[in-house]
């Protein structure tokens, strides 16, 4: 939990980087298979190369994630990702607050149908 | 991919070097999962505005900050920069009129050309597993047999068909007409993979004499001479000129099957004598063969076999086949030889005009770039205001993407009438022509060059007005160094522009040139005023040899006392076209080497009055006459070439000509005529012989020629001509009527053809190469007209004003313009296949352009130079 405080400092995430952490809570993944996973979680949502690296990229910088060792025989180019205990903690965080602003939502009765 | 790879250099390269093989596999993935066309150029679209943003950010902000993720690349913000970019554009409908007309200018042209390029030489042929079909030794004449034994020693081809044009005629349904047919093999459908959509194709047993009495038609010729009627199967229709008189209809093609030679009305089967050997075959007239690969076969399998084979047919057949042939043999992709030898031209097209494009593109960028400069004090204050680099980018970025957009979309719907106009203006054999249209690769081609466009004509200027420095722009300090830099930028784009507009005018200039030289080659005959039409008695219907005669030669009379006809007679293969025949020919003394097939000679059966009536030039000797017939000595009229090859510096009068074999009957020379442009304007004349028809005893279908009095409306007793063949006998077809005249200017139609679209774009390259100069020009006397001020004040001249101007404007053309030449000169050999009777290099084109570029340089910056030249001094200063 040492972590918690440094990570509030990352929120409000991006969406597009809260769901890469979601992706990679199972455990370490590369590119077009981070994009699978978004994807078929979220269908009607569509990512573009140089954007989602770019977010890589910079969830790498910050510590966010790390470089996982690619599992035996993998393609060589891929460079394989996984989350930091940073990462976890800010992924939780960023659920936390996320649930919050729900049940905030819920509050003022706007989950009711109708 | 490869332009996506192309694309991701735009990112800084340590990280495309990082991450771009990943990207390139989240883009296929994104591709694959596109389904449609449509669906794919979208995601081609979505990436690539996906790379520019990124890119740009990256180069702003290489490490992402959290200001970025406010900033966002989100389509929210992006939505507000197009908003913004859009009512910016309304402001000023004039630039923005001239940006998005000369994109889509730009555009249009490079897709309509994309689309025609890519339909002839990449569209897959309409046939089944179109790869696997090839075409067998093109160039080489086969006989049934050959086609047989090529296909029988070739493993790796699963199946061959020969294929050869045919003119029969269809009597006894409506008027009597010629029939365009394709004699093929029986397999000919199985080999294309293509069933007729009505009835069956041909069995294999309908390939033998006696069996083969049946007929496939073309969709079209069902519709014309049939009504479409389906009970038109199995029936029996008069068909004359093959080896059956009356074939059974078992099929009928469908509409959009398209013929892999010409354009048959029908196809009947070859039907050789039945198991004749390669030496004994005497079926000379397979001209095309077309084969399919053996599964799993290679192209350089079959190419090796048939090599093999050729070697052995020529130790079979050394009078027939001789060391070169057996050089050219081979396959060859189906589709390449159905191109023909358009490849290198329609590249060279390609070329120009995309060079016309970058031309466009640089004019947008230098208007962007005049914009960004002026634009320099709203940008500041945003810039004060706290807009970060990237959103400043992205919002220049927003104006040129409209503009790009806005002139796609123009080039798009211009290119829809460009290519109905190529369409219109191809000549008629042009290959695949009728399948041109805009279609999705077309468009995707439009989408990826628009987006190519927005980069080149906005990144640069957006990047340069976005390093606006605040407190100098608004402190008034704005003609500092950026300033400077902006106008070599400029000036720099001119050059660029000038230089290009010079490559392409260079090329339209030596394909005029070509034109103009090859319509004023010598035809060797006077085509003015003649008349050609082609008589074609049905077989059988004249099957005695002298009443054969009797028939022509109550046509020719009958024709020549018509009071519109001055003179009159016919020949049997038509001058100016690329019909021919060719026999191995034994001239007397002329040494003919051991184990060479004698020379193949030109051979042209005629009526007596032909040389008079087309104008053909008498060197020596007499013309044939009437009196040259059946019953007396044997007599051959020669061409100058025919003396130039065979007896150079003697004399050709009596000596003697045999054909075929070199004891065959010898035929007496009695005349030297003119040589005659048989093949068209390009081709160089080749040895020929004329023999009367009556002496050679064959029975040709005739084309007459006669003179008319009217030469100014040869046409004009078209039906008189008709009426007199008709009244000989009305059973019998006439076909091709027009002026022989028309028939050479169709040997120049390529050539013209290909001079009217790059002298298109020549012209559109050089509008938008003035519009560049004047552009930049104006720009920097206005941004001058202070200094100009402070000059006239000093005491100035005006003209010294002018030549100043003028001399700031035109360094950057005079520098375009030599590196232009230079660059048109090493370009230009590319055009050399398509060019007649002038080099590449041609010094007239060169000089004829450069002036040309320099004189509509001048007048593009006289205007605006005048205008430096008349500004007043206190105006000036006190703009200041």
């Amino acid at each position: 939990m040492s972590h918690d405080g440094s990570a509030r400092e990352f929120l409000p995430l991006h969406p597009l980087e809260f769901r890469i952490l979601m992706a990679l809570a199972r455990g370490p993944s590369y590119g077009t298979r981070i994009v699978e996973e978004i994807e078929s979680r979220e269908p009607g949502a569509k990512l573009y190369p140089a954007n989602l690296f770019r977010r890589i990229r910079d969830l790498l910088a910050r510590g966010v994630l790390e470089e996982a060792t690619a599992p035996e025989g993998a393609d060589p180019r891929r460079t394989y990702v996984r989350l930091t205990a940073m990462g976890r903690a800010v992924a939780r965080a960023e659920a936390h607050r996320l649930r919050a602003l729900v049940a905030e939502a819920d509050a003022h009765e706007l989950l009711q149908e109708g | 991919m490869p332009i996506y790879r192309l694309l991701l250099r735009l990112l800084p390269s340590r990280f495309h070097a990082r991450f771009g093989p990943e990207m390139e596999d989240v883009l296929a993935y994104r591709l694959g999962r596109a389904g449609t066309r449509l669906g794919r150029a979208w995601v081609w679209l979505r990436a690539l505005a996906d790379i520019a943003t990124h890119a740009a950010l990256e180069r702003v902000r290489p490490h992402g900050s959290r200001n970025d993720e406010r900033e966002g690349s989100g389509m929210g913000t992006m939505g507000q920069d197009l908003r913004h970019a859009l009512r910016g554009l309304g402001k000023s409908p004039l630039f923005t009129a001239m940006a998005v007309l000369t994109m889509a200018l730009g555009i249009g042209a490079s897709t309509a050309t994309f689309s025609v390029v890519s339909t002839v030489l990449f569209k897959d042929l309409p046939y089944q597993e179109p790869d696997r079909l090839v075409a067998i030794w093109p160039g080489t004449n086969f006989n049934n047999a050959m086609v047989r034994e090529a296909l029988a020693t070739s493993p790796a081809l699963e199946r061959a068909s020969g294929i050869s044009g045919w003119t029969l005629t269809l009597v006894g349904v409506g008027d009597p007409v010629e029939v365009r047919a394709n004699r093929v093999s029986p397999d000919h459908f199985r080999v294309l993979g293509v069933q007729p959509a009505l009835g069956r194709g041909f069995d294999d047993d309908e390939g033998v004499p006696g069996r083969s009495d049946v007929v496939v038609l073309s969709h079209a010729f069902w519709v014309r001479a049939f009504g479409a009627d389906p009970s038109v199967l199995g029936r029996s229709i008069p068909l004359s000129g093959a080896d059956d008189n009356s074939h059974n209809v078992i099929g009928v093609m469908p509409p959009d099957f398209r013929p892999v030679v010409g354009n048959p009305d029908v196809w009947i089967p070859m039907a050789p004598a039945a198991g004749a050997s390669l030496e004994e075959d005497e079926s000379w007239y397979v001209n095309h063969r077309v084969a399919r690969l053996a599964p799993g076969a290679t192209l350089a399998q079959a190419d090796d076999q048939i090599r093999a084979f050729a070697r052995l047919a020529r130790e079979r057949i050394p009078d027939i086949l001789d060391e070169d042939d057996v050089a050219e043999a081979g396959v060859q992709p189906l589709g390449e030889y159905v191109a023909r030898d358009m490849g290198p031209v329609l590249w060279v097209t390609l070329g120009a005009v995309s060079l016309v494009l970058l031309i466009a593109c640089a004019n947008v960028a230098n208007l962007l770039l005049a914009r960004g400069e002026s634009k320099r004090a709203e940008l500041a204050v945003r810039v004060a205001l706290g807009a970060g680099r990237g959103r400043v980018v992205r919002m220049l970025l927003g104006e040129s993407g409209s503009l790009a957009l806005a002139g796609g979309a123009g080039g798009v719907l211009m290119s829809l009438g460009l290519v109905r106009m190529v369409v219109a203006l191809a000549p008629a054999d042009f290959p695949r022509i009728d399948e041109v249209g805009v279609g999705g690769s077309a468009l995707l081609y439009a989408v990826v060059v628009t987006l190519a466009s927005i980069a080149f004509a906005g990144l640069v200027p957006a990047l340069r007005a976005s390093g606006v420095d605040a407190t100098a722009s608004l402190g008034g300090a704005a003609r500092g160094t950026s300033r400077r830099r902006g106008s070599r930028l400029t000036q720099t784009l001119v050059a660029a522009e000038v230089a290009l507009a010079v490559v392409v005018t260079v090329g339209s200039g030596l394909m005029l040139r070509s034109l103009g030289r090859l319509v004023s080659v010598d035809e060797g005959i006077d085509t003015e005023g003649v008349v050609v039409f082609r008589t074609s008695p049905p077989d059988g219907r004249y099957p005695d040899g002298e009443a054969f005669q009797a028939y022509y030669r109550d046509v020719l009379d009958r024709v020549a006392a018509l009071p519109g006809v001055r003179s009159v007679g016919a020949i049997h293969l038509l001058p100016g076209t690329q019909d021919n025949w060719s026999f191995p020919t034994f001239p007397q003394g002329y040494e003919i080497a051991e184990g060479t097939p004698p020379p193949s000679v030109n051979f042209r059966g005629i009526w007596p009055g032909y040389f008079e009536t087309v104008g053909v030039a008498l060197g020596k000797g007499r013309y044939l006459a009437d009196s040259d017939n059946a019953d007396a000595e044997k007599v051959v009229v020669v061409n100058q070439a025919f003396v130039d090859r065979y007896w150079p510096g003697e004399d050709p009068l009596g000596r003697t000509v045999r054909t075929f074999r070199a004891d065959a009957v010898p035929y007496r020379v009695v005349g030297v005529v003119g040589n005659v442009r048989q093949h068209g304007l390009a081709a160089e004349p080749r040895p020929e012989m004329y023999f009367t028809q009556s002496q050679w005893g064959w029975k040709w279908a005739f084309w007459v020629v006669a003179r008319m009095a009217d030469a100014e409306r040869p046409l004009a007793h078209a039906a008189d001509l008709r009426q007199a063949v008709w009244s000989v006998d009305p059973d019998v077809p006439i076909t091709g009527l027009e002026e022989l005249a028309t028939v050479f200017g169709r040997s120049a139609a390529t050539t013209r053809f290909l001079a009217t679209i790059l002298t298109s774009f020549g012209v559109l390259a050089l509008a938008l190469g003035a519009v560049g100069v004047f552009g930049v020009t104006a720009y920097s006397v206005s941004r001058r007209i202070p200094e100009f001020g402070v000059r006239v004040a000093l005491g100035s001249s005006r003209r010294g004003v002018l030549t100043t101007a003028l001399g700031a404007s035109l360094t950057p053309v005079v520098a375009g313009l030599v590196v232009g030449l230079s660059a048109a000169a090493v370009a230009s050999g590319t055009l050399r296949t398509a060019l007649f009777g002038i080099e590449p290099s041609d010094p007239v084109t060169y000089l004829g352009v450069g002036g040309l570029l320099l004189a509509v340089a001048i007048l593009a910056s006289l205007v605006p130079a005048i205008r430096a030249s008349r500004v007043d001094p206190v105006t000036a200063l006190r703009a200041e």
